[in-house]
């Protein structure tokens, strides 16, 4: 009987909180705006995307695109820093608005959050040692490969390499001091990346092996946000054609992105 | 907002948490054993021992109590690999995990060794017990009985943080649970469905060393009250 009734008591509070919740829902872009500021979600482990300068000041081409996003809906930019596997739950539990965080497009996500136009092209390949000899997927059999946890190179790889003993850790940052200190010889990653990771140990030079798939990157936001999802994609549109993210991406990773080429990848 | 709770991805991940479990108990058994085994002699050394043994015991125990356990993970692991000692992610978490329990029991240990009295080891002396005999059963097991309370709380304490070892990728329970995350997006049911299984391990772990506790201890056994 009295389990019972604090039982009762429990479940009655639960349900009254989640109500709570949906009753408080409104449109996301009227949120932000009445706020006066937007919340975005931005690994800053992942450079050139997202990283911190020498002042200690976030900086990467996430973060320029974020901050033009932010100028042109005329309201101020709350950067809050995520890691890879938190992205998504960052959106579902209502502590960021909107995801700029190299997020690349995939049947999988799309099911639980909704993506923007792309706004950058993202290959990612198997890099090894200049001296290893790897030209397809078969010969990583038995060898340790290093991924970064939830990125779609994991879910890959994890499909595709089934005789590959995939070594996850949890960001990039991490992932590029195990190869720097030679605890992993091969990693699958983004081709952005390289640069950076041979970098940190000038003896362990990377070298791209296999290309495995391109994917686009993208805004992402809660599902159920028209009004949020039109005018994010009519943005990108336009900072597209323009070239203003033309010109961030040129100034962070050396590379020209194709306008036209994005614009028809996102229909 | 408005969530709703799917555990359905629990229908054929099980086995893989069941694996992650299984090593988290693996690693910290193994860790908690060796660690204890060093604590204690450690704990002699730091009572019994020479003033330059005492103080090299002593640096190790504030060295490890001073630091956090992430950075000794990372050092055994990252350090050592690139002086070119590389282990696998299990074995560094094992190393890890063994010298933070080897730092924390001994101050828990030399803490019951002082609080044996000195009365104790002359009665011992005067019925002619050999020193080895003194110590193991005049000294540590008695010792050991003041203090289990607090060194079974410790070893549930390393059960728990062994979670930080998923950060040098050994697939334990927490890595498990970040994988199944990152596949299913369902972030909140893994957790409370791992935080549930730590739940569990902990009681059985208590459980484990009540038991063990029985064993060891004759009298707490007989009259079932504390030393």
């Amino acid at each position: 009987m009295k389990t019972a009734s604090v039982l009762r008591l429990i479940l009655g509070a639960a349900f009254a909180l989640l109500s709570l919740g949906a009753t408080a829902h409104a449109d996301t872009l009227d949120d932000i705006k009445k706020a006066g500021k937007i919340r975005i979600a931005i690994d800053l482990a992942i450079p050139p995307f997202g990283m911190t300068d020498d002042k200690m000041q976030p900086a990467g081409s996430d973060v320029d695109l974020a901050r033009l996003l932010a100028k042109d809906l005329g309201v101020q930019l709350e950067i809050v820093t995520t890691t890879g596997p938190s992205r998504i739950p960052m959106l579902q539990t209502n502590k960021a608005d909107i995801v700029v965080s190299t997020l690349s497009i995939t049947p999988d996500r799309a099911k639980v959050i909704d993506f923007s136009l792309p706004y950058a092209d993202h290959p990612s390949v198997v890099a090894g040692m200049k001296s290893a000899t790897i030209k397809e997927l078969s010969d990583l059999d038995g060898k340790k490969v290093a991924v970064v946890r939830g990125t779609t190179q994991d879910s890959d790889l994890t499909q595709k390499a089934k005789g590959a003993q995939l070594v996850r850790y949890e960001d990039d940052a991490t992932m590029a001091l195990a190869f720097a200190s030679g605890q992993v010889d091969i990693i699958a990653t983004a081709r952005s990346l390289l640069p950076a990771i041979s970098k940190k140990n000038p003896a362990r030079t990377l070298e791209a092996k296999i290309t495995m798939q391109t994917n686009y990157l993208a805004i992402g936001m809660r599902k159920d946000e028209p009004k949020l999802l039109a005018w994010v994609n009519d943005w990108v549109k336009t900072n597209l054609q323009n070239g203003k993210l033309v010109a961030i991406y040129k100034t962070h990773h050396g590379i020209d992105i194709d306008p036209a080429l994005l614009l028809k990848a996102g229909g | 907002m408005s969530y709703k709770f799917d555990f359905a991805f629990m229908a054929d991940r099980w086995p893989d948490f069941v694996a992650g479990a299984w090593l988290t108990i693996q690693l910290t058994v193994l860790s908690i054993a060796l660690g204890f085994a060093l604590g204690t002699l450690c704990a002699l050394v730091r009572v019994y021992g020479g003033p330059v043994l005492r103080r090299l015991v002593g640096a190790y125990v504030e060295a490890i109590r001073n630091t956090p356990l992430l950075i000794q993970i990372f050092i055994v692991y990252f350090g050592l690999s690139s002086l070119g000692l590389k282990l696998s992610a299990d074995v560094s978490a094992v190393i890890a995990l063994t010298v933070n329990m080897g730092a924390y029991s001994t101050e828990i240990m030399r803490a019951g060794i002082q609080s044996i009295q000195r009365t104790q080891l002359e009665a011992a002396d005067c019925l002619g017990l050999t020193r080895l005999q003194t110590i193991l059963h005049v000294v540590l097991l008695p010792a050991m009985e003041r203090v289990y309370p607090a060194l079974s709380s410790q070893f549930v304490l390393l059960m728990l943080a062994s979670s930080i070892t998923s950060q040098i990728s050994v697939e334990e329970l927490t890595a498990v649970a970040n994988n199944v995350q990152s596949d299913t997006y369902r972030s909140f049911e893994v957790y409370v469905v791992v935080a549930i299984v730590y739940l569990v391990l902990s009681a059985l772990y208590r459980f484990a060393f009540w038991a063990i506790g029985l064993g060891l201890f004759e009298r707490k056994r007989r009259l079932g009250t504390p030393l």
